[in-house]
């Protein structure tokens, strides 16, 4: 299967699975919203009754928000004005790469949605691979038969990302960019420079999760129980088929672009007061509604692309599982009828 | 030590005996004069320089010995006084930099050109000095004894050889590559006055001071670079050792500074304006920000004119602006007739970037160029001056701009239309303020203010008090005081005192309180409303006399009590308004002159209150606290909280699956 195909064939099995897209989505808005609401009950408590409220309510006050900003900590210093419209995925990216370190609360709901991912995402991928109605039980069941190996998995990967991003970044944009740009007294120079390190670092992190991604599918297509098994059968996997797995990563990274240049282009900053600031905040929505849709689909993509690459296409080791009864119905089952009165 | 050529000796009897400058309208007491030569070489990256300076004393005091600022030898090592106040700054990398980086200068002889031309060697008898912190390893400052004092009006010729090594850039001036930005170079003279000689030591937050002058200078760079120099070149000339020399002359100056590099664009353009002299702008650019001269230009004329208006004109007819090299950190710096601006290669539009520091740049003409104020002690009248004026001018010129933030390593701009900048907000630095609103007293020599936190009380709070002064007093009244201190102080040097009472008598107010307030002390201003109701009158208890006295239980009397209890919480004292606007939008106002913690207002009308404040004007653009200005009693903050609550989660969402790259 190549790489447009197995992209299709992601995306088709995702069309099928509208209620993961749906799920997933809910789940990373559930984790979101408790901060969201304490962060909501700061900036109430920083307005109280002023009528710099009204100003902050119907438009924007930046006069105001530098006040905040002033007294901020944790949560509350990483509302900046940035974070509005596309200023919020550039600001998260533009981050990431630079490693820019993050509050205590954020790394902390961050680390918990990582984890919640990684038990789901067993569920996710079972139901991909079967590319049918797996049902919530049978989708909880692969949540939970592959939870462990996948968070073994889990902790190789923290391990890698670890050292890339304490020793290998620190090696490319402390020591090494610095010094590469000392003397140069063109920006544009300087920028190129920037580009060809981020490229550098990227490749390495593309590398790395194109690893984790291939092994992630084996561990639940192939239901392998050993994690560093699957890990060495990912690498194996997509040091065989290099390059239909980097293509396929390129046209989903490719899908991700657009959608974000697309969101670029619409995205309508802060919103205003009454319904009008609805219809801002179903486009932020819509947005990050996407963004799920496309992760699942990269997901789905790379399901296909393995399973295409198998004797048996559709081939999934893994029995649908079939819960026990509950303790209550078993009794009943196990009752003598002769002693039924 | 090298001795002075006899060449040397013989220009510099006939600069002497020329009276030291070409015949002009004198502006100036032009009492510390100079003529220099230069050379550059750049394979070693080092001056070697000869100057004749012509200096009289214009004190009242006698001057039995001489002291001159050596700023290169700042950064000759860390134990530099420089360099010490920039480590308690919390600068940790300085001190690291290569050994290539690192530069001095060297004073290789020192002579007294007597009347009949006759030179009195005082090499041996110049040491170093620390007048402002004892500091024995500090060689920013020497001073020669003289044979003989200098009385007052007396004039001593003095002939200076020196080489120095042009640094990598510390601050300001230095060199990176082809790009070489040479300020503060040569061996010059302090400023004496009648209380004895006003030299200081290098420091790592201030700038510099010195007298007016006539600089005469040949410059020997290079062939076919292209230099730029404080006044105009008078003539070039290609000597046979592949270099050349230009020569610049500028009347009434107080500073000379000079850049040079073969990769500059030179562009030119003018300014003319109906009632102000026309200026020849020179633009030496970048030439990755080509796309980007008439943005200068537009800048530096939107800065000619409105300064020119309000406060005077521009009296030189020329000026240079300098687009420095990227990394060079020669950005936004002032000299006479010359300035740097600083630009990025992605400068997007409707922010202003170039603008905002070619105009604060263009602008320091005025305000330290040519009121030469003491920026070692009192660097407040002229940054703040300036900050409060750029931002009038950015006000007028470049509205709207907005908030933007670069990304991805700094490079990448993004612009953010929802917020729009403000001369308030932006212009005047009302949010780097707050946070060092209480480190110092204005009146604190500025070279002694808490390190790292200069800034705040230099440009910030000087540009908000002076926003107040216009928001009290009105504008037309603060640009007669701004215009009559420039026109009486031009080409001197005032102090804070000089100021302050042209303030009085142009305002024709006694505003002695207000400087006591936010330049003598480090009070912090904060009014805010304590409390805030507003419920329907009710009268319960005894009512009448004698026997008709009964009591009463509460009931309707149709009209309604508003209370607002005004509070000071800082220590600074202004006169504020209290307002109350009722819900059939009729307002309510009282004065209070703001000397008590706490004042309670109240009133009886027939309608409910909505809203109340605290200076509702906003006259006190000094409050660090303004949210607390205002009391409604159908607070929006719950909206406001819902909304931007909302637009964040947003933002985290994104944040989480941008991790989520990791599973």
């Amino acid at each position: 299967m190549g790489s447009f195909a197995a992209f299709r064939e992601g995306i088709r099995r995702v069309n099928g699975a509208p209620l993961v897209v749906i799920g997933m989505f809910a789940v990373t808005l559930a984790v979101a919203l408790p901060l969201s609401y304490i962060l909501r009950s700061e900036i109430e408590a920083h307005l109280g009754s002023s009528l710099n409220a009204e100003s902050a309510a119907t438009g924007t006050n930046y006069d105001w928000w530098q006040e905040f900003s002033g007294q901020a900590s944790g949560l509350a210093s990483t509302f900046i004005p940035s974070i509005t419209g596309f200023g919020a995925v550039l600001e998260n990216l533009s981050n990431l790469l630079d490693n820019v370190k993050e509050t205590r609360a954020i790394v902390a709901v961050t680390f918990f949605w990582l984890l919640l991912w990684s038990f789901l995402s067993g569920g996710v991928i079972d139901r991909f691979a079967r590319a049918r109605r797996t049902r919530s039980h049978g989708f909880f069941g692969a949540c939970g038969m592959h939870v462990w190996r996948l968070l073994r998995l889990g902790l190789a990967a923290l391990a890698v990302y670890a050292f890339l991003f304490g020793y290998v970044h620190f090696w490319i944009f402390t020591v090494g960019y610095p010094g590469w740009t000392q003397d140069l007294t063109i920006e544009r120079s300087a920028f190129a420079v920037r580009l060809a390190c981020y490229l550098g670092f990227g490749a390495l992190l593309v590398l790395c999760s194109l690893v984790f991604d291939y092994a992630r599918v084996r561990i639940v297509v192939e239901d392998r129980r050993s994690a560093l098994g699957g890990l060495v059968a990912g690498a194996r996997f997509a040091w065989r088929h290099r390059g239909g797995a980097l293509g396929l990563y390129a046209v989903n990274a490719v899908a991700f672009l657009g959608l974000a240049a697309a969101y670029a282009a619409i995205a309508p900053g802060a919103p205003r007061s009454g319904w009008s600031t609805w219809p801002v905040l179903a486009l932020g929505e819509a947005y990050i509604l996407l963004r799920h849709y496309l992760k699942l689909a990269f997901y789905a993509s790379e399901t296909a692309f393995f399973q295409g690459a198998l004797a048996h296409a559709a081939y999934t080791a893994a029995p649908p599982i079939v819960w026990p009864d509950s303790p209550a119905a078993e009794s009943i089952g196990n009752v003598d009828p002769s002693r039924m009165v | 030590m090298a001795p002075v050529s006899r060449r040397s000796v013989a220009l510099a009897t006939l600069w002497i005996v020329a009276g030291a400058a070409a015949p002009s309208a004198q502006l100036s007491p032009r009492n510390a004069s100079y003529a220099m030569t230069a050379r550059l070489e750049p394979q070693g990256r080092t001056i070697t320089g000869d100057e004749i300076l012509t200096w009289r004393n214009i004190s009242h005091a006698p001057a039995s010995a001489l002291r001159f600022h050596l700023y290169y030898n700042a950064w000759r090592n860390t134990a530099s006084t420089w360099m010490r106040e920039r480590r308690l700054a919390g600068d940790a990398t300085l001190p690291s930099r290569p050994q290539a980086d690192w530069g001095w200068i060297d004073i290789t002889s020192i002579r007294l050109i007597g009347a009949g031309g006759s030179p009195v060697d005082l090499t041996s008898r110049a040491r170093f000095i620390a007048p402002d912190d004892g500091n024995a390893d500090d060689r920013t400052v020497m001073e020669v004894p003289l044979d003989g004092a200098v009385a007052p009006g007396g004039t001593a010729n003095i002939q200076i050889a020196w080489s120095s090594r042009v640094p990598r850039t510390f601050a300001r001036t230095g060199a990176i590559g082809n790009f070489y930005f040479i300020g503060q170079w040569f061996p010059k003279i302090g400023v004496l006055e009648d209380t004895g000689w006003n030299c200081h030591q290098f420091h790592a937050a201030t700038e510099f001071f010195s007298d007016f002058g006539t600089y005469d200078v040949r410059l020997t760079v290079p062939r076919g670079w292209i230099v730029g120099a404080t006044g105009v070149e008078r003539d070039r000339r290609d000597e046979a050792d592949g270099t050349t020399t230009h020569h610049y002359v500028q009347d009434d100056v107080h500073d000379f500074v000079w850049t040079t590099s073969p990769d500059y664009l030179e562009r030119h353009a003018t300014f003319e304006h109906p009632s102000l002299p026309r200026v020849d702008m020179r633009l030496l650019l970048q030439p990755e920000h080509a796309s980007q001269a008439e943005r200068h230009f537009a800048a530096t004329r939107a800065a000619l004119k409105y300064y020119g208006e309000w406060f005077g004109p521009y009296p030189y007819g020329h000026i240079t602006i300098v687009d420095p090299a990227w990394q060079s950190d020669a950005r936004g710096m002032e000299y006479p007739t010359l300035f740097t601006a600083g630009s990025r290669w992605l400068a997007p539009g409707n922010v202003t970037t170039p603008e905002g520091v070619t105009i604060h740049e263009a602008g320091h003409q005025f305000w330290y160029g040519i009121v030469a104020t003491n920026e070692f002690e009192h660097a407040w009248m002229d940054e703040g001056f300036n900050t409060f004026s750029t931002a009038r001018v950015i006000e007028q010129t470049y509205t709207p701009n907005y908030y933007s933030k670069r990304y991805f390593g700094d490079f990448v701009p993004w612009v953010f239309r929802d917020f729009p900048l403000t001369r308030e907000t932006d212009g005047d630095r009302l949010g780097p303020y707050r946070p060092l609103a209480k480190t110092d007293a204005q009146s604190t020599a500025t070279w002694q203010y808490f390190p790292g936190t200069a800034a705040g009380i230099t440009y910030d709070k000087t540009a908000l008090w002076l926003n107040t002064l216009e928001r009290m007093l009105g504008w037309d009244t603060v640009q007669r005081i701004m215009s009559t201190y420039f026109s009486r102080w031009a080409f001197k040097h005032p102090k804070p005192e000089d100021f302050f009472s042209i303030a009085n008598e142009v305002s024709g107010r006694d505003l002695t309180w207000f400087f006591d307030q936010v330049y003598r002390s480090s009070n912090v201003f904060d009014y805010g409303v304590a409390s805030f109701a507003s419920e329907a009158a009710a009268q319960r208890g005894y009512v009448g006399e004698g026997n008709d006295r009964r009591f009463t239980e509460p009931g309707k009397t149709g009209s309604f009590h508003t209370t607002v209890v005004a509070r000071r919480y800082g220590e600074g004292i202004f006169p504020v308004d209290i307002r109350v606007v009722f819900e059939n939008n009729e307002e309510t106002r009282w004065r209070w002159d703001g000397q008590e913690r706490w004042k309670a207002f109240q009133i009886d009308k027939p309608v409910r209150a909505a809203f109340a404040q605290v200076d509702p004007d906003r006259v006190l653009l000094l409050d660090v606290n303004y949210t607390n200005n205002s009391a409604a009693l159908e607070p929006q903050s719950p909206a406001a909280a819902r909304k931007w609550s909302l637009v964040w989660l947003v933002w985290l969402q994104d944040h989480l699956l941008t991790y989520g790259f990791f599973v």
